[in-house]
């Protein structure tokens, strides 16, 4: 594995510039030799919402507060869960359709315990991590309700 | 004083995203909302989360001392 892994190494984290898939998992494999089963999920900006075109949504957060929520995510599923290592990211920027959001990957000895933690993050985050997103469309622009 | 942030859409309501509230003796997080609620009566129908030095809390009676900071928050909609 390339240097690369050590850039962005906070593995729970808040950034407005893009991240690499490839990079992530990188870090989260060169954790330990243990793993033998990894799970991502990726959400992307859509291009529609509740029957609107979206031309764009830009992010805000409560900086001081959403790392430190990313951090006991990532703390509690390693506690929950049997996995090895988990990986969260979430960009806070203005993004258009197909561009990157958010990241979590996980990684465990087997596929099970994986697959409960990425989705029980996923959905974590978006009960407790505070970020809201406001949705640009051709009426004007829009606070985001949550998604189930 | 009491530093109050004010995210997303309560932000935009408000027409503020920070502001501060003098602090008083036996102050709680109740008395901030009414004091809020006074300066910004739109926000009586918004539905919010709350954090008290940036750990979320439903207490009302929390204890706000000078120095604090309070943020109203819309529910989240990160992710």
């Amino acid at each position: 594995m390339g240097d690369e892994v050590y850039i962005n190494g906070d593995a729970a984290r808040i950034q407005e510039e893009d991240f690499s898939i490839e990079v992530e998992v990188n870090a989260l494999r060169e954790v330990s030799k243990r793993i033998g089963g990894i799970v991502s999920f990726l959400g992307c900006a859509r291009d529609f919402s509740e029957g609107r075109d979206v031309s764009s949504i830009s992010f805000e957060q409560y900086a001081d507060m959403a790392k430190g929520a990313m951090q006991a995510l990532r703390t509690e599923a390693l506690e929950r869960f049997d996995i090895v290592e988990a990986r969260l990211v979430h960009r806070v920027t203005t993004v258009h359709a197909g561009d990157q959001i958010v990241l979590i990957v996980v990684g465990a000895e087997h596929r099970s315990p994986a697959f409960d933690a990425c989705r029980w993050l996923i959905g974590e985050l978006k009960q407790r991590v505070p970020v809201w997103k406001k949705e640009v469309t051709p009426e004007g622009e829009s606070w985001v309700v949550q998604h189930p | 004083m009491i530093r109050v942030l004010l995210f997303g859409m309560l932000a935009d309501m408000a027409g503020e995203r920070e502001l501060e509230v003098p602090g008083k003796e036996s102050m709680t997080l109740a008395d901030i909302l009414d004091h809020l609620q006074r300066l910004f009566p739109t926000m009586n129908d918004a539905m919010f989360l709350l954090a008290v030095n940036q750990q979320q809390t439903s207490d009302m009676n929390t204890t706000i001392s000078n120095g604090d900071e309070v943020a109203i928050m819309p529910p989240f909609s990160g992710g």
